[in-house]
């Protein structure tokens, strides 16, 4: 285990074209272990340019258990770290997403309910069946949702199927998916893999003290009992504390309350009330008077949490909620308090620093962003990792780019799902409602989007998060229409739109007759596993 | 349906099979299990074919007899036309059960005979069970032996399919088949070995495959994939 560099150059005697060797990451959680698993499993070699990966955690500091929830990219990852799907199906206690249903969320009755789905619209690559859906609004047809129409996954999940058969080989599909996973027995299976199949150096030690480099870079990081760990690249990691970015850089926190106002969850874990119940394979978000509650089917038992505005209501009531939600068995149950400060750093790569995951920054779970940007970030570092520390610099500035605009999108996306509620049970709704509330951008897009779909056109950068798909979804979801008055002469292609809209049915026919349950499927890969091919 | 019970030399002293029924079993089967030992007989005939089972997901070899669920191309004037028929096949109606009653913790399973009752090839002609005396016939115990090997395949079978999918040797075939009748039908889930892959083996891990003896059954899988050609034409002479 080679903690200290040999080559290890006093302060002034650093040398911008030497090469980056040693990546230090700072902190153990999920964030942690991806990066590092992500940089080791590219870079690490026998040879002579490999790169040296560290990790360094606190014993004392526990993991926050954030983002239950993930994204498909989950399994971009998990198969660039070398990961069996049913390993960590097993081990996770992770269970299939197939995205999001929405409840209550447009007028608050027993049967207000949209899903935002991971599989396209059909046909969505070829033409844009929005326009045809309204125009049959008013038709014979009227009345089936949006996504019911364009898409077979709602049914999937309204059936309480899995996205897949036993029969499908590991990491394929059916139908689109993501994960729902214990993130704390993810992060430990993270580390074990990471120590046993990837090389990483790990040490557990607290960090006291960040040593600098006469031109401000980090040069090393002094831990209490492990002395100096130097390194070329460093990587925090550490959660909320922000240890290099935001203690050492002081690099500033941008909040977002003024767009988002969740500032607060009560998260509970919910045991199953058999050990056959069924297990949802979508997220269920379920909004309240101020705020909204998740509700996430893990293998063994459902994660359950309220989060809500404390400008608008208290944490009496917001209790009051999460026990109806899940009724008598609250009782026996603990109830964990999270704050939630919703906002980024002013940027994420300063010097030879970089922040991954919540010291990040953190947005309220509604779309399950946290993960899925930790692991964005861990490709990048990893995919675009400098060579020299000349050239860092261009790499942090492309970084900081990015995922500025990244972080914006997703605050857009999020503030779409509140401004189209009709809800008016609390003060919650309309204040979400006030254009002050409501980034410009997203006023400009609502307002193109007036007499028009949400097209990819709109979304531009490489870099985009959610695709135009998933505005149309939550747009139409909640009641939005589109006016197509004055372009009716672009509704050309019935024959292509009808088709789509008879296969989609086949498709859900076909589906629910080949699927089996959520749970069963999970069964399955418990006792006999995916086939290695 | 099928209705298993234990066999024994009281209840089925009188009982008789018919074995020129047994074959209708497979009438229906487009896919037919098999077991290692059989490969090359089976190369004769058909393509032997990996796929999964459906039930557990996990690789099962098997004899491809037809395109598609329950068309056999070799049942024909209710005559398996071949001269080798799958081991799986020919069991019929002999089945193992566990005997739970008997069963003794840490201990191998113990098995017990069963017969299919409901088979159309029992009644009161052809093979009997058991002699005057109560003693097993020849037939019986030939039976039996059908039964013996086809356990004992699930094991081997299992150690072949593990060793593949070690050395990566195995691949999922896509075939895309146009009959005369222009009638096309695409073929998914079944998997052969991986030929590309076979040419580039260690000698280490050709002569791991050469002591297990699995050299020969590798290669009877790549020969019978050409068994799908007349395969193809059965399906043509039978759509004319």
């Amino acid at each position: 285990m080679q903690l200290y560099q040999t080559n290890f150059i006093m302060v002034g005697g650093f040398d911008m074209s030497n090469s980056i060797k040693t990546v230090v990451i700072v902190g153990g959680g999920t964030a942690g272990w991806i990066t590092a698993g992500r940089i080791a499993a590219k870079h690490q070699s026998n040879s002579a340019t490999t790169i040296n990966v560290v990790l360094v955690e606190s014993a004392k500091v526990p993991t926050i258990n954030v983002g239950e929830g993930t994204w498909p990219t989950m399994r971009k990852t998990l198969i660039a770290l070398g990961i069996r799907e049913t390993d960590f199906i097993r081990e996770c206690d992770a269970s299939f997403k197939q995205g999001a249903k929405f409840a209550r969320w447009v007028d608050g009755s027993d049967n207000d309910f949209y899903y935002h789905p991971l599989v396209l619209p059909q046909g969505f690559i070829k033409a844009d069946l929005s326009p045809y859906w309204h125009a049959m609004q008013q038709g014979k047809n009227a009345g089936t949702s949006f996504s019911n129409a364009v898409c077979f996954q709602e049914s999937i999940c309204e059936q309480g199927l899995a996205p897949k058969t036993i029969r499908s080989e590991e990491y394929s599909d059916i139908a689109n998916y993501a994960y729902h996973l214990d993130s704390g027995k993810f992060s430990k299976f993270l580390q074990k893999h990471c120590l046993e199949k990837l090389g990483i150096t790990h040490v557990i030690d607290d960090v006291v003290a960040v040593n600098n480099h006469d031109n401000g870079d980090i040069a090393s990081v002094a831990t209490a009992t492990n002395g100096k760990i130097t390194g070329d690249l460093f990587v925090d990691c550490t959660g909320f504390a922000s240890l290099l970015l935001g203690k050492h850089y002081q690099v500033p926190f941008i909040e977002c309350n003024d767009v988002l106002f969740i500032d607060n969850a009560l998260a509970v874990q919910v045991p199953y009330e058999h050990e056959n119940s069924p297990i949802a394979s979508h997220t269920i978000s379920t909004a309240q008077e101020a705020g909204w509650i998740w509700d996430i089917g893990l293998y063994n038992r459902r994660g359950v949490g309220h989060v809500y505005s404390s400008n608008h209501t208290s944490e009496d009531e917001a209790t009051q909620r999460l026990a109806e939600y899940i009724g008598p068995t609250i009782k026996e149950l603990s109830i964990r308090k999270i704050p939630i400060n919703s906002g980024h750093r002013e940027k994420f790569w300063h010097k030879n620093c970089v922040a991954v995951g919540l010291s990040a920054g953190f947005l309220e779970p509604l779309e399950a962003s946290a993960l899925v940007l930790v692991e964005l970030s861990a490709e990048f570092i990893s995919e675009q990792l400098p060579q020299t520390r000349k050239v860092m610099d261009v790499a942090a500035k492309r970084f900081n780019e990015t995922f500025l605009y990244r972080w914006q999108k997703i605050i857009d996306f999020l503030k779409l799902h509140y401004l189209l509620s009709k809800r008016n049970d609390n003060k919650f709704w309309s204040d979400n409602r006030d254009p002050q509330s409501i980034p410009e951008s997203l006023q400009e897009m609502m307002e193109l989007w007036r007499y028009r779909s949400p097209a990819d056109f709109d979304f531009t950068s490489n870099n985009e998060v959610f695709p135009a798909a998933s505005y149309q979804y939550v747009l139409y979801g909640m009641g939005f229409k589109s006016d197509y008055q004055h372009s009716q002469h672009l509704l050309n292609n019935w024959d292509f739109a009808n088709k789509q809209f008879t296969m989609t049915e086949k498709m859900i026919q076909q589906a629910i007759k080949q699927l089996p349950s959520n749970r069963e499927l999970l069964d399955k890969i418990k006792q006999y596993g995916f086939a290695a091919l | 349906m099928s209705n298993l019970v234990a066999v024994d030399n009281v209840n089925h002293r009188k009982i008789k099979i018919n074995v020129d029924k047994i074959e209708a079993h497979g009438a229906t089967m487009n896919l037919a299990p098999a077991v290692v030992a059989e490969f090359t007989q089976l190369a004769t005939h058909y393509p032997i074919v990996l796929a999964k089972d459906g039930d557990t997901g996990q690789f099962v070899c098997s004899a491809l007899l037809g395109f598609q669920a329950g068309e056999n191309l070799f049942w024909d004037e209710d005559q398996w036309q071949a001269v080798y028929v799958p081991l799986q096949v020919r069991r019929q109606p002999f089945f193992l059960g566990d005997d739970t009653a008997t069963e003794i913790e840490n201990q191998s399973p113990q098995y017990v005979v069963c017969l299919d009752i409901e088979s159309p090839s029992v009644g009161d002609q052809g093979e009997s069970l058991y002699d005057e005396n109560g003693e097993e016939s020849e037939y019986f115990k030939e039976a039996k032996a059908k039964l013996a090997e086809l356990l004992r395949g699930e094991s081997e079978n299992k150690a072949f399919i593990d060793t593949l999918l070690s050395m990566d040797l195995l691949e999922s075939m896509a075939i895309e088949i146009t009959f005369v009748n222009q009638e096309s039908t695409r073929l998914n889930g079944l998997y052969t070995i991986k030929q590309e892959r076979l040419t580039k083996l260690s000698s280490e891990q050709l002569s791991q495959l050469h002591k297990h003896n699995y050299l020969q059954a590798i290669y009877a899988m790549v020969i019978s994939i050409g068994q799908m050609y007349s395969l193809i034409d059965k399906k043509n002479k039978r759509s004319k």
